[in-house]
């Protein structure tokens, strides 16, 4: 008996510097997370003056989330290398816009659910899956978020809901119009997209 | 059958199923559950994109590729390495009949936005929440016969067996599956499968995209376990014959009840989507492949 008190505990100790690492993505995401639905729960902000300052606050958050830049280059993949630099930098403002406004509103319909955050997978030497879990009372929906590090810093670039990659949905379709339009084709598709909602 | 038969049964197995329920308790916690997961099927029927090794498939969600340190981490929009790009390739399928699968699929927008959304609408209107819940277990219970064979045709008994404690408990404790008090109470959770899932765990690939009118998207695989499944649903036996105007009724009320928890969601995709149809096609086959890994 004591013999294993002693193992585990040594097991405990060797597995502490472990653990310590992998506690930084699942608190940078859990904290930014947190901080989107306090300010959807702050009883202060409503009506729609409330709901534009909900807004702004989401994105304020949802920049210190995302790398929108990483997140461009891999729903791109090999494609982005024929953007040039300057079509590369109105891709990433135009994808997130369009991220920005189909899920702004979905987000800030939101009030009562619980978001769990379970475990992290490591993806590989700087990549790792934040697990969480959205309840409501009819339903767990499981929402991994794939975060890269950088510059120490842990950035999400792929949401995954239910097994449905945000990079891979986007990517098979720009990949249905970047098969045979170069890239001027897809941004114009995209600025119609922004600017007829 | 008598009115009373069913009740009856209920009772007397309510000890027998405490005991079938312990005991498996005790397998689950001596860690007898956890002896899955090695068996991973990859889908034939879904080619993988270009850079990605099918060998690697099993690996498929730690491999993400290594992605190599950017030599230059001031210059961000940079180009992409070959490495960072194929990394998470997803899955395509083959799309034949386009033509008719975008038909089909403007006629399911317009029959949601007709006739179920506001059929959700007004039924969510009108019944309260506490209620659909119920329905929402209810329905989620007496499918368990689909889950139990299922996973064990897929050679997971543990998690057939757990499906089957779920459902002594939920309909014991559980009021007939009104609450999932296995989930609440006991954290015993169960294991969605299918019989397209069973054959393509079997090696039958999906075949090619298909999208059935109000069904939605499926493929030939999964068309053929949808009906599969219907044998083993007990709403398919409310009536003598396997489509009778009592099971399609049946049906309509659990796709209402549960569309009334999901109102929006349809829009969003919609909205957030270049091309809605190619967004839902990837999405379900994305799911399904999460599915066949699981």
């Amino acid at each position: 008996m004591k013999k294993w008190v002693a193992s585990a505990t040594l097991l405990i100790f060797l597995m502490l510097p472990f653990l310590a690492f992998a506690g930084v993505p699942l608190d940078t995401v859990k904290t930014n997370v947190n901080s989107v639905l306090e300010v959807l729960r702050d009883p202060k902000l409503k009506g729609e003056a409330g709901k534009k300052v909900k807004e702004q606050r989401i994105m304020a958050a949802a920049e210190k989330l995302f790398d929108f830049v990483e997140l461009s280059k891999r729903t791109l993949g090999l494609n982005w290398n024929k953007f040039t630099p300057e079509q590369r930098r109105e891709f990433v403002e135009l994808y997130k816009t369009i991220l920005k406004d189909a899920y702004v509103d979905k987000i800030t319909a939101y009030t009562n659910e619980q978001v769990n955050f379970t475990k992290e997978v490591p993806l590989s030497e700087n990549m790792v899956e934040v697990q969480s879990s959205v309840v409501t009372k009819s339903a767990e929906t499981p929402i991994y978020y794939r975060v890269i590090k950088k510059d120490s810093e842990w950035k999400v670039f792929d949401v995954v809901i239910e097994g449905v990659s945000l990079i891979s949905n986007y990517r098979t379709q720009f990949r249905e119009i970047l098969g045979n339009n170069p890239p001027a084709t897809l941004l114009d598709t995209l600025r119609k997209k922004v600017g007829k909602r | 059958m008598s009115r009373q038969g069913p009740t009856r049964y209920r009772e007397s197995i309510s000890f027998a199923g405490l005991t079938v329920c312990l005991v498996f308790l005790l397998s689950l916690s001596l860690g007898l559950s956890p002896a899955h997961g090695a068996a991973t099927a990859t889908d034939p029927g879904i080619t993988t994109g270009e850079g990605f090794p099918k060998a690697e498939k099993p690996a498929d969600e730690t491999s993400l590729a290594p992605v190599t340190v950017q030599e230059k981490p001031s210059d961000e929009y940079g180009d992409v390495t070959e490495e960072t790009a194929t990394s998470g390739e997803g899955s395509t399928i083959a799309d034949p009949i386009e033509p008719w699968n975008r038909a089909m699929y403007h006629f399911n927008d317009k029959f949601y936005f007709w006739l179920l959304k506001p059929t959700a609408q007004g039924y969510k209107y009108v019944i309260p929440e506490t209620f659909r819940i119920i329905f929402s277990n209810f329905y989620e219970n007496i499918m368990m016969p689909v889950r139990f064979v299922n996973n064990l045709l897929q050679g997971k008994p543990d998690y057939a067996g757990r499906e089957l404690v779920r459902f002594v408990i939920n309909s014991t404790v559980g009021v007939a599956g009104f609450r999932d008090v296995a989930k609440d109470g006991f954290e015993i959770t169960g294991r969605k499968a299918d019989f397209g899932q069973t054959l393509g765990k079997y090696g039958i690939g999906s075949g090619f995209y298909i999208v059935w009118p109000i069904l939605g998207p499926s493929s030939p695989r999964d068309s053929v376990g949808w009906v599969g499944d219907l044998f083993l649903k007990p709403t398919s036996y409310v009536s003598s014959e396997l489509i009778s105007p009592e099971g399609v009724g049946l049906y309509a009320h659990e796709k209402v009840n549960y569309f009334s928890f999901h109102i929006g969601d349809y829009e969003t995709l919609k909205k957030a989507a270049i091309d809605p149809y190619i967004a839902m096609r990837d999405a379900y086959v994305q799911y399904r492949k999460k599915l066949l890994e699981q």
